[in-house]
């Protein structure tokens, strides 16, 4: 595609790819689409690079509820640069760097104003297929059809609209895939480490699921000095990967026999893990977390999205000995003020996110990226879209 | 009784035995031998009726069992010291405690944990330490013991981890509060919680927990205390210990308690607890409590085999955290002392816990008025 000053397309409709899903679970077709002009308070990306988060397959495959939306254009973890501004935007102008998010901040209401909570009262109460101030779409395919919104990014395509509220401005110093990794996976599982559980020096650390959250969990759980960081996976290959993120130890949850998988963790924390986290998704698995927590001050950490909208179950006499269960977006980190905190750390070398990145394929494979997420084979894959 | 002349003698006293469950306890002479290494035997001076005795009193099934001692709420002068204990000696006023604080653990000696692992904490028919009982009848059958404390018995044997030594200067219808009640109330809202200024704060079950709770986050500056009962006349009680508002759970019309509070606190209450025993509350307290950091504390206890069920969705994406508080978090060693001298100092007031005085002949009244929902705490003066 040839390259398009941003003056040349301002305030007119572009006419670019995007890899569609029209039905769920079917492979996405590459096919152009227009995309509007930002409107007042939006901004349109020329996108640099995306990367698949299981949060997408999931609601890829969904075949029913509010979510059930399609043709709709996938991708919610993704750097770009800023093509054109709408109306009353200041915070960003064309040239800039930016990591669109799915969770919104409007900088103004009591939760964004305060450090306790990054879950904005004027934003996000619903996922929509469209823009968040009005449900409508900037998208349409050929034949003029509105196509969805997804997590009000929508990066599985050249150039999208984002709100002005799910835009994190970054300098340029940093590469874009490395960028691309803290719109979501990585900062959420760092987050959960540092601002959510806390996890301090000396720390006993259980975390199920290997992903690219549970590893982010274990990395940001290793710069905090945890003494021991469990990995439970049912991927043996989890355990080499995750020695690189600070796993000291792996249990394949197949391989323990008779013994349940919280014993497992009892017997090698000596009652308990700290700190628990739950990075994949399914309340069978928040319970069994839960259950390795230790009495006296375990926290247990809910970080995955739950594939099937199962119930948690919690015994109360388990709670009633001094545990604690609370769940977390974005591992509770503001994206606007701790992105670009991430970002300087890695910069800073303080903070590792190459080992993130496993694939890497043109846009227009974007399919293989799925294939090798749902065969266990990556971690994160980047897309990129000019290559 | 002399103390000196009873040391090391089994004790012939009065206790109130419970032969059957939920059945009026017995008002019999009891044998209470002499306490083993690491015990020590208290004459009991006064103590009260918790709600806890009841929920297992009416038990037929473990952790019920009968014949048995009740009462874990109490105070007490020490009558005689097994060996190896050097914390306490005859003649010290001191509070039995259902928690055990060995000191040493790992869990006793962090800031972080009020559950000690070396005697941990369980509704045993045993003394913690030797998993064997002091208390026989007359014919000799033995007498199972509770949560370590046995308080409706002139005399008792309790190991040195449930043993907090006090001022003897307070007042034993006072003191004996702190033993479980108040102390549980008053730590889930400064521990647990650690209500700040401001906060908002509804409470599920205005008993003597939930009243402590709001004492202890009215003398944290919290804004707004709302207590929730099917008792409307627990409001007029609320309001002497801080309750602000109030909602009559047997009485919204058509609105679920839920939305109720929601509506109220604009979004959800900073910090909800459930004070009752229900699982059904649990998750009407979580469902009030505020997006972002609303914190609900569970204090209740429910029969067993009840489980809490929460949408994982809730749960992830409210940024909402669930905790229990074992006994408010209080280590009782370290904090029962600063609780009581908050008490003496005026700044914590309990006396409008007691609402009944009786003597110990009279504990089945006690049962009664507790039951029927009309007293806060009854003290039971075992010599008046």
């Amino acid at each position: 595609m040839e390259k398009k000053n941003s003056s040349e397309t301002a305030g007119k409709a572009i006419t670019c790819k995007a890899a569609i899903c029209r039905n769920p679970g079917e492979a996405l077709v590459i096919e152009e689409i227009e995309v509007a002009p930002p409107e007042a308070w939006e901004i349109r990306i020329k996108i640099l690079c995306t990367s698949l988060c299981h949060t997408d397959v999931t609601f890829w495959k969904m075949d029913s509820g509010p979510e059930r939306s399609f043709p709709k254009i996938l991708g919610h973890e993704a750097v770009g640069v800023v093509e054109s501004v709408g109306e009353h935007v200041e915070e960003v102008k064309e040239g800039d760097l930016v990591v669109p998010v799915f969770l919104p901040s409007c900088k103004e209401c009591r939760d964004c104003t305060s450090t306790k909570s990054n879950l904005c009262t004027n934003f996000g109460s619903k996922f929509y297929q469209g823009m968040p101030r009005d449900g409508s779409s900037r998208f349409r395919n050929m034949k003029g059809e509105v196509v969805h919104h997804f997590l009000f990014v929508s990066s599985f395509v050249e150039y999208t609209v984002v709100d002005i509220a799910h835009v994190v401005r970054l300098n340029h110093e940093i590469p874009a895939d490395k960028a691309c990794l803290l719109s979501c996976g990585v900062s959420t599982g760092i987050g959960a480490a540092w601002k959510v559980a806390e996890v301090e020096e000396g720390s006993t650390v259980a975390i199920f699921g290997l992903g690219a959250v549970g590893l982010a969990v274990a990395e940001g759980a290793r710069l905090r000095g945890a003494s021991k960081i469990i990995g439970v996976d049912l991927n043996p290959e989890k355990f080499e990967i995750g020695k690189k993120f600070g796993v000291t130890h792996f249990i394949n949850p197949t391989a323990c026999g008779e013994k349940a998988v919280s014993q497992v963790v009892k017997e090698m924390t000596d009652g308990g893990a700290d700190y628990c986290f739950e990075c994949i998704g399914l309340a069978s698995l928040m319970k069994d977390a839960f259950n390795c927590s230790r009495e006296g001050w375990g926290k247990t950490v809910i970080l995955g999205v739950e594939m099937h909208g199962s119930d948690l179950n919690v015994n109360p006499y388990q709670i009633l000995r001094g545990r604690s269960v609370m769940g977390s977006l974005f591992g509770g980190l503001k994206p606007k003020s701790d992105i670009p905190i991430l970002a300087k750390k890695y910069l800073d070398k303080e903070l590792r996110l190459d080992e993130f990145i496993t694939h890497e394929v043109n846009f227009q494979d974007i399919n293989k990226a799925f294939e090798f997420l749902s065969q266990g084979k990556s971690i994160r894959c980047i897309i990129w879209m000019d290559k | 009784m002399m103390a000196g002349e009873t040391r090391g003698k089994p004790i012939r006293c009065r206790a109130a035995v419970c032969w059957k469950a939920g059945e009026p306890l017995v008002m019999e002479e009891v044998m209470v031998a002499p306490p083993l290494a690491g015990e020590v035997r208290i004459r009991i001076i006064c103590t009260s009726l918790c709600h806890s005795d009841i929920t297992i009193w009416k038990l037929k099934d473990p952790p019920g069992c009968v014949p048995r001692i009740l009462g874990h709420e109490a105070v007490g002068v020490v009558e005689s010291v097994g060996e190896n204990v050097s914390e306490v000696t005859e003649g010290d006023i001191v509070l039995p405690i259902l928690m055990p604080d060995c000191g040493e653990c790992t869990d006793c000696r962090s800031e972080k944990s009020n559950l000690c692992s070396k005697f941990p904490f369980k509704i045993s028919p045993w003394m913690p330490r030797y998993e064997s009982s002091r208390f026989t009848d007359l014919k000799g059958e033995v007498l199972y013991h509770f949560l370590f404390v046995s308080s409706f018995s002139e005399y008792t044997v309790v190991d040195i981890a449930n043993i907090t030594k006090i001022d003897p200067n307070i007042p034993p219808n006072r003191a004996c509060l702190f033993s479980c009640g108040v102390s549980t109330g008053v730590g889930a809202a400064w521990k647990t919680a650690n209500v700040e200024k401001g906060s908002t704060v509804a409470i599920f079950g205005l008993g003597t927990i939930g009243l402590a709770v709001a004492e202890g986050a009215r003398l944290r500056g919290a804004s707004r205390i709302i207590g929730v009962d099917l008792n409307p006349d627990k409001f007029e009680i609320g309001k002497k210990f801080g309750v602000t508002d109030f909602v009559n759970s047997g009485n919204c019309g058509n609105k679920p308690v839920r939305q109720v509070i929601m509506e109220m606190t604009d979004g959800g209450a900073d910090y909800c607890f459930e004070c009752v025993g229900m699982a059904s509350l649990v998750h009407e307290a979580f469902a009030c409590c505020r997006k972002g950091w609303g914190k609900t504390i569970v204090l209740g206890v429910d029969r067993p085999g009840s489980m809490l069920s929460f949408p994982s969705f809730d749960i992830l994406h409210s940024g909402k955290s669930l905790m229990g508080s074992p006994y408010g978090g209080v280590k009782p060693k370290s904090d029962i002392p600063i609780l009581l001298k908050r008490y003496m100092d005026k700044e914590l007031d309990v006396d409008k816990f007691v609402t009944h005085e009786m003597r110990f002949e009279d504990i089945n009244k006690a049962f009664d008025l507790l039951i029927q929902g009309k007293s806060l705490r009854c003290v039971l003066w075992m010599d008046k």
